[in-house]
């Protein structure tokens, strides 16, 4: 949703918001290193840097406040959505997925599913995950290689992920928890139709 | 300050000596194994899947563990000689628990093939392994000894200080927040120390727990538990190991910062709310690594996030912001412990922002697990940590005029930072990348570009590995021949 109606990826914010961080923290130690020569008395440096610190502080302080209340309302688990279009059961396996449609009743190991399901385009799909034997992790990548979503897919848990896609096209599916030997190689296929 | 006999000071020093020769001989071993990964992963080399990830659970485990051991004997010297009375023949009990680990963990990974990853994450250790069935057991009782040390080595130096300074509130700082007079000044580094062994300490026993629960399974195969629960213990653990490396590195900061600033550095009422908020934040952090568990109760996720983000205050505008007043116009001579020092602080703050940028849940769910979790962490160890111990080492082995005369060391230092930043741009760019990390190669990829960025990304980065070990093994060059002359006269 957010990332392919926004202009900016939250990989680039990301990007962004780091660099300027980095940028920041540089210049304030080569201005330290390359200051440090000018002599002047303990305590009249002291209060002029803690002088700054108070400012730093209530301008930080408000960041966090204001990037926590942005940022907690969008959240990735089913509770912030609506009711999905349609519901699709995963399970992970050592070194492999299985995909279906519905929410069957059997368990994990029981359940017959590929690792190709096609879904419709801007429905929203909620993707039932979780593993017959490890911990894996359901990530799924557009066709250009980009991260979109993600979950655990865990024994003994259900991990409920609601996403929309809207494109069409393949969809590649990424384990993303490290799950033994052939963890670099097991992925499946999201049609989007 | 406590008086030592000559003996005394002669003894501490060997058995700082003796764990600085252990951190300098695995640690550049350690980063040759980093080097074997990423060329793996660049397709320079070819190796099995299964040697990959046993290289990739020696290097995790063996980085956190040597890390947080040259700490910790950081540390306990400063504070064996400074503050109050350390018993040697305890401290050589640790060392010779934590060679033992250590040994331990390097027959497991490298001769049975044991290759869980450094988190040992449950079930993984017991189901579709590739590894001998014995390695599992002896990992895990290696890790049991080593957490055994740990917990028996941080006790002694707690309590230890805690009798010389009347008690553990007093050094929490907490008589600075009354109104009374402050009857023994606590140095910040027993106030940072005890901060950090404790939530260490409360780790190490959870960790325990955890391997314990491990080990149990291990002999009883039929024994199931819960694997949530389990993974959060394990990140409990992992997350406040690895703080504490750094908040006990910091300790030392606090210490010897003010030999070359001339400026002093004392516990007062800001520095102890930081402090002790550090304490909570520490523990309340860890959360944020189960943002993708979506079965995790959603309370914990809300706590994850706000205890990271938050501790960017005390960290920031305290520590930080204190670092700038020890060295703004005070004439400070970039000698090379100044320098690590400062530049040390740096690889934290912005390891620390890339921690907490990732820190959002709305960012976590594409970051996680991407090459974006091990660029952050590797900031901050590599270019904070690492730059703190090797400021210690420089610390013991020189004085203060030769510190600021070593050039070779100096060139080395930045050897180190031109081949780290080159190092770590290209994990980071890798997380932007959405390239996955724990992947022994990219070869299989259905997607081009992730092989193709994936490969090109490792190639780059191993250049880099190596202009990293020139320089530190440049610096080496001064460190080593110096750990045997009992240099420093003060102490
Ligand atoms: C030049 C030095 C270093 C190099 C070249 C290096 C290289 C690497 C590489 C290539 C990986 C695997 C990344 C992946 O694909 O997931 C890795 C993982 C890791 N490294 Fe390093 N590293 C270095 C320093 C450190 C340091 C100082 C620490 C200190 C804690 C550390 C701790 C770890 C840990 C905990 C992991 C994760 C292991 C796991 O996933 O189980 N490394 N490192
Ligand atoms: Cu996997």
């Amino acid at each position: 949703m957010l990332q392919s109606t926004t202009f900016l990826t939250i990989q680039s914010t990301a990007a962004i918001i780091s660099l300027i961080a980095t940028a920041l923290v540089i210049s304030v130690v080569v201005f330290l290193m390359t200051t440090s020569s000018v002599d002047e008395d303990k305590t009249s440096a002291k209060n002029k840097v803690y002088k700054i610190r108070g400012r730093y502080m209530i301008g930080l302080i408000s960041c966090v406040v204001i990037s926590l209340l942005f940022t907690l309302r969008l959240l990735p688990y089913p509770q912030f959505h609506d009711k999905p279009d349609r519901t699709i059961t995963v399970v992970a396996m050592q070194w492999a997925w299985k995909m279906t449609d519905g929410e069957p009743n059997v368990k994990p190991d029981m359940l017959e599913g590929t690792p190709d399901i096609s879904v419709p385009v801007n429905k929203q799909i909620q993707f039932v995950v979780t593993s017959q034997d490890v911990n894996h992790n359901f990530a799924i990548y557009d066709a250009k290689g980009v991260l979109l979503a993600q979950t655990q897919a865990m024994p003994e848990y259900k991990n409920r992920l609601n996403y929309t896609f809207a494109e069409k096209g393949d969809y590649h599916v990424f384990c993303l928890e490290y799950c033994g030997l052939l963890h670099a190689g097991m992925f499946a296929t999201i049609h989007v139709e | 300050m406590i008086q030592l006999s000559f003996e005394e000071q002669k003894g501490q020093r060997k058995f700082v000596v003796a764990w600085s020769i252990t951190f300098l001989v695995l640690f550049p071993v350690l980063i040759a194994l980093g080097l074997l990964m990423r060329l793996n992963q660049g397709e320079i080399i070819a190796m099995q899947p299964t040697t990959f990830y046993a290289i990739m659970t020696l290097h995790g485990l063996g980085m956190a563990g040597v890390l947080f051991s040259m700490s910790f004997a950081g540390l306990w010297y400063l504070i064996g000689t400074r503050y109050t009375k350390l018993s040697l023949g305890m401290g050589y009990f640790v060392f010779a628990l934590t060679l033992a680990g250590v040994i331990g963990l390097t027959v497991a990974t490298l001769i049975g093939n044991y290759a869980p990853g450094w988190y040992l994450l449950y079930p993984l250790p017991f189901v579709g392994t590739s590894w001998e069935e014995w390695s599992n057991g002896m990992a895990i009782i290696s890790l049991i000894i080593l957490g055994v040390a740990w917990i028996i080595g941080s006790s002694h130096i707690v309590s230890a200080l805690a009798k010389e300074y009347d008690g553990a509130f007093n050094l929490l700082g907490w008589q600075y927040l009354g109104k009374k007079e402050v009857k023994r000044e606590v140095p910040p580094i027993a106030m940072i120390t005890t901060i950090s062994l404790i939530a260490g300490v409360m780790s190490f026993l959870i960790g325990a727990v955890f391997l314990l629960l491990l080990l149990l399974k291990y002999f009883e195969p039929s024994l199931s538990f819960d694997p949530l629960l389990l993974k959060n213990y394990v990140f409990f653990f992992g997350h406040t190991l690895v703080n504490i490396t750094l908040y006990c590195c910091l300790g030392w900061v606090y210490e010897l910062l003010p030999e070359f600033t001339g400026r002093e550095w004392k516990t007062n009422k800001v520095l102890v709310y930081s402090w002790n908020c550090t304490f909570f934040f520490i523990l309340f952090a860890y959360f944020h690594h189960l943002y993708m568990d979506f079965a995790q109760p959603m309370i914990f996720n809300y706590f994850g996030q706000i205890a990271s983000f938050s501790s960017s205050v005390p960290a920031s505008a305290i520590t930080m912001f204190g670092i700038i007043a020890q060295f703004y116009h005070s004439k400070t001579k970039w000698g090379i412990i100044p320098t690590a020092f400062l530049l040390g602080v740096a690889g934290w703050a912005i390891g620390g922002f890339a921690a907490v940028v990732d820190s959002a849940i709305a960012v976590n769910k594409i970051l996680h697990n991407t090459m974006w979790v091990p660029a952050h962490f590797h900031t901050y160890m590599l270019c904070g940590v690492v730059l703190f111990i090797l400021g210690f080492l420089f610390y013991i082995t020189h004085s203060k005029a030769e510190q600021e005369r070593n050039k070779p060391a100096k060139i080395g230092l930045w050897l180190f930072i031109t081949g780290s930043a080159g190092f770590l741009s290209m994990f980071y760019m890798g997380g932007l990348n959405s390239i996955p990390r724990r992947y022994a190669d990219y070869a299989s990829s259905p997607i081009a570009s992730t092989h193709d960025t994936g490969a090109l990304l490792a190639y780059i980065a191993a250049i880099f590995i190596v202009l990293i070990l020139v320089g530190l093994l440049t610096m080496y060059a001064s460190i080593i021949f110096r750990l045997g002359a009992d240099k420093r006269e003060t102490l």
